[in-house]
């Protein structure tokens, strides 16, 4: 469903993606780690269609999002980890517009949303200004907002920046959930215990190339590292650090 | 999704804000909201009467009302499409490139072409629309005076559409071909190349008035000079050439010719239209891509590959040690706020044009030599670049002190949360700027005071007054930014509050620039009184001993006193009490 044929960015001198080819299959949840500055924000608006590409290419569910970006876009979802909100609307009216946006009709929109706010716990904010409320709440209707067209692949960054636990388990709950009907997740953290919960497979990148990629299992072998993730993670870019170090 | 959809959607959404907008205007003070209404209409009437008056007077020569008329429309619409353009540029590069909205949009699933169009029509909505309120009094002045038909009102607003269309549509094309194809890096170096090669010019030019400037001026004479000078503005090529002229077709009843001239216009508006929606197929999402991914863009010249930090930064740093009682906290926010303020493009580029502007201003200073000799004319003059230069200050602390406490924004707690508080962030931000209004302005009056040969006494008198002003306007324009902010809220960075000018615009920005007015007016009322009493008491031949100006420097000082005292009082009190 997500297909990355030797993407590569490159800023001058810089190569923040290099050459990274990944084929993520239709309901499969991935989580694509990597240190700060490993390029994962990039390989992200490059599948957004933000960016780019300095060469190689990437497909949507068999749209290329640079040749066909409307058809690709149909089907996606992508949150970034500073999303956008229009301040002056209710929440209702926003999933309304958002919902219109994607080709919805009006009714379709109000039931779906009613069903968004009542996983998202969103209920009793639907007709408050979205400016008074709180960080959470707004990711949470984010994220809610996102879902209304009934996407086939998300891209995620960040998504649990700001939630609390319960509403940090209701949006893994429900990215699951998505993940297991056939929708394929991209989620980019930073928190590795959220990889280790949900992710089918996991991507890792360090200066721009993936270095492993695999279930966690695999990657652990991989690492030689039979503990948690982390160590797993911290043995494989360590790795890779000493390898480039020794580079000429 | 098809474009027209697209845009249904959004202007049904912008039409909700733009109304909940209105409706929180309750909840603002109702003095401050009957103050800025009092100015609107106040604005609107002063301005009429002060160009009917001139009209009219005009009118008692006979022959020369026409041509003085008509010629000052070409002018104003030459300048006017001018700060169109420009205007167009800057906002485009805001609302095309660096809006969080934009980026939102091109995730969804429309056309990039789709996103630019209704991003193109936000910034000519934005750029302009301050062109129908200032120009309305004019424009109603004009008709009066040359007794034109209620429908003349309806063809002008006509006119006005296509006619904004072609600065937006060239301010469109003049950014998308500067992102897509220009690093900021060298952006900036052109920018600054050609405004040093200005300045070289302008220093060239720059002498005061020769002795044939000194003599008085015959009506005839000062006709040639004025038709003369303004030239320019009568090319046929230009649009604001075809707008005048159809008004003033209009005016005298030539049907035929205005709607001539409204055709040119409006055919030269589709044609900038299409070429710039056409260019932008091509230019706006590569454009958007570079601009948000060129952290390393090479170019592959060396010269400009070069990294260029104009000012050094390290001299900067070396520049605020020079002045060793600074203690390192304020050295530091001084430090971080002129750093801020160079790195965003959309600041200093308005800041640049800003001084083109006052350079414009200073070397057209010696066309105004009407009647040199005559006394009461020197010290009119003088009087009224005491009253320009004030207002360009108040302009330029408005644009750009104002926003300084908003655009702390979300990062606000780190620089209160320092042991030293937000109390010296604030005073820091009054100091920065009214040191840098000083500096700026005190040159300005005494290199503009030279140039027009105003006494020495006189032109000690103005530096004086506009040094004390700079830190008076200061004090409001910080003062009332901190007492009234407009923050970005949130993770979701309020269209708002990362835009500067569109901070200004709000409800703080405009209360601040009348309070601004109020205050030149009794600064500058103040000073002109005594001169003009003086004047008056020796039938306006000899000027005599004006001692009343020096009651007025002591009022102007203690007025600045209180406009930098009261609002800044106010202002550390509050963030004094600030909940982060």
């Amino acid at each position: 469903m997500i297909v990355m044929e030797h993407l590569t960015k490159s800023y001058g001198g810089l190569m923040a993606v290099n050459d990274l080819s990944l084929n993520i299959p239709q309901g499969q949840f991935f989580a694509f780690l990597g240190p700060n500055g490993a390029g994962k924000t990039t390989t992200i608006k490059l599948l957004a269609g933000l960016l780019k590409p300095t060469s190689g290419r990437a497909l949507i569910g068999g749209h290329d999002i640079q040749k066909d970006p409307v058809e690709a876009r149909r089907i996606l979802s992508f949150i970034p980890d500073m999303p956008f909100l229009y301040d002056k609307l209710e929440p209702m009216e926003f999933m309304l517009f958002v919902g219109q946006l994607y080709g919805m009709e009006r009714a379709e929109v109000a039931r779906a949303s009613d069903e968004l706010f009542d996983v998202f716990g969103l209920d009793e904010v639907r007709h408050q200004i979205i400016e008074n409320l709180s960080h959470g709440t707004r990711q949470r209707l984010v994220i809610a907002s996102a879902l209304l067209h009934q996407p086939k692949v998300i891209i995620i960054d960040e998504p649990m920046v700001g939630l609390d636990p319960r509403s940090a388990r209701v949006v893994k709950n429900v990215l699951k959930e998505r993940s297991r009907a056939g929708v394929t997740v991209f989620l980019s953290t930073h928190i590795l215990h959220i990889a280790e919960e949900l992710a089918d497979q996991v991507g890792i990148l360090n200066r721009g190339r993936l270095i492993a990629v695999g279930t966690i299992d695999e990657l652990r072998e991989v690492s030689g590292e039979k503990g948690e993730l982390e160590d797993a993670f911290l043995a494989l870019t360590r790795a890779q650090e000493e390898t480039t170090a020794k580079t000429p | 999704m098809n474009g027209l959809t697209f845009f249904r959607l959004l202007a049904g959404v912008n039409a909700r804000i733009i109304r909940r907008n209105i409706l929180a205007l309750r909840e603002k003070s109702f003095l401050m909201v009957s103050v800025i209404t009092l100015f609107v209409v106040g604005y609107w009437f002063a301005g009429y009467a002060v160009f009917y008056m001139g009209f009219h007077r005009l009118a008692e020569v006979p022959g020369l009302q026409v041509i003085v008329l008509d010629r000052m429309l070409y002018l104003f619409f030459a300048f006017l499409f001018l700060m169109l353009v420009f205007s167009n540029m800057i906002i485009g590069y805001s609302t095309l490139f660096k809006s969080q909205e934009t980026q939102w949009m091109l995730t969804l699933p429309v056309r990039s072409l789709d996103v630019f169009r209704w991003k193109l029509l936000e910034t000519t909505l934005l750029a302009s629309w301050a062109f129908l309120f200032l120009s309305a009094p004019l424009m109603a002045a004009y008709g009066n005076a040359r007794q034109v038909s209620p429908s003349f009102y309806l063809k002008v607003f006509l006119l006005f559409v296509p006619f904004t269309i072609i600065p937006a549509a060239l301010g469109s094309i003049g950014i998308l071909t500067v992102t897509r194809y220009l690093h900021r890096r060298v952006f900036k170096c052109a920018l600054f190349g050609i405004s040093a090669v200005g300045i070289v010019c302008g220093v060239a030019f720059l002498k005061p008035m020769q002795a044939e400037d000194l003599e008085p001026a015959q009506m005839v004479a000062s006709l040639q000079q004025l038709l003369h000078h303004s030239h320019m503005a009568v090319q046929p090529m230009l649009p604001s050439y075809w707008v005048a002229s159809s008004m003033i077709a209009w005016g005298e009843g030539s049907t035929g010719q205005g709607v001539f001239y409204f055709l040119v216009l409006l055919s030269n508006a589709m044609m900038a239209m299409l070429l710039c929606v056409t260019l932008s197929r091509h230019l706006y999402y590569d454009g958007w891509s570079r601009n948000h991914g060129q952290g390393d863009f090479q170019l592959g010249v060396p010269l400009l590959d070069k990294e260029i930090n104009l000012p050094r930064m390290a001299l900067l740093e070396r520049i605020m040690n020079l002045w060793p009682r600074l203690d390192h906290a304020t050295r530091a926010l001084m430090i971080k706020d002129i750093r801020v303020f160079w790195r965003d493009t959309s600041q200093w580029s308005q800041f640049v044009i800003f001084f083109g502007l006052l350079g414009l201003y200073v070397l057209n200073l010696r066309s105004v030599a009407y009647d040199w000799n005559n006394e009461y004319w020197a010290s009119f003059v003088s009087f009224l670049n005491l009253g320009a230069s004030s207002m360009t200050l108040a302009t330029l602390t408005t644009r750009f002190v104002f926003p300084q406490f908003s655009l702390e924004g979300k990062r606000l707690w780190m620089v209160g949360m320092v042991p030293y508080g937000l109390k010296r962030v604030l005073l820091e931000k009054f100091w920065l700027s009214s040191v840098c209004s000083a500096a700026i302005t005190v040159p300005l009056m005494l290199t503009s005071s030279w140039m027009l040969r105003i006494p020495g006494w006189l032109t000690l008198l103005f530096g004086s007054t506009v040094a004390v002003m700079s830190f008076g306007l200061c004090g409001i324009a910080v003062g009332i930014g901190a007492l009234f902010p407009n923050f970005s809220s949130g993770s979701t960075a309020n269209r708002r509050g990362d835009n500067p000018a569109r901070i200004v615009s709000g409800f703080g920005g405009t209360f601040c620039f009348i309070l601004s007015l109020v205050y030149i007016m009794l600064c500058v009322g103040s000073e002109v009184l005594p001169m003009y009493s003086s004047f008056a008491a020796n039938g306006f031949t000899d000027r005599g001993q004006p001692w009343g100006l020096v009651f007025s420097w002591i009022f102007v000082s203690l007025l600045s006193l209180a406009a930098t005292a009261i609002p800044m009082s106010l202002a550390l009190k509050k963030v004094e009490s600030l909940e982060i």
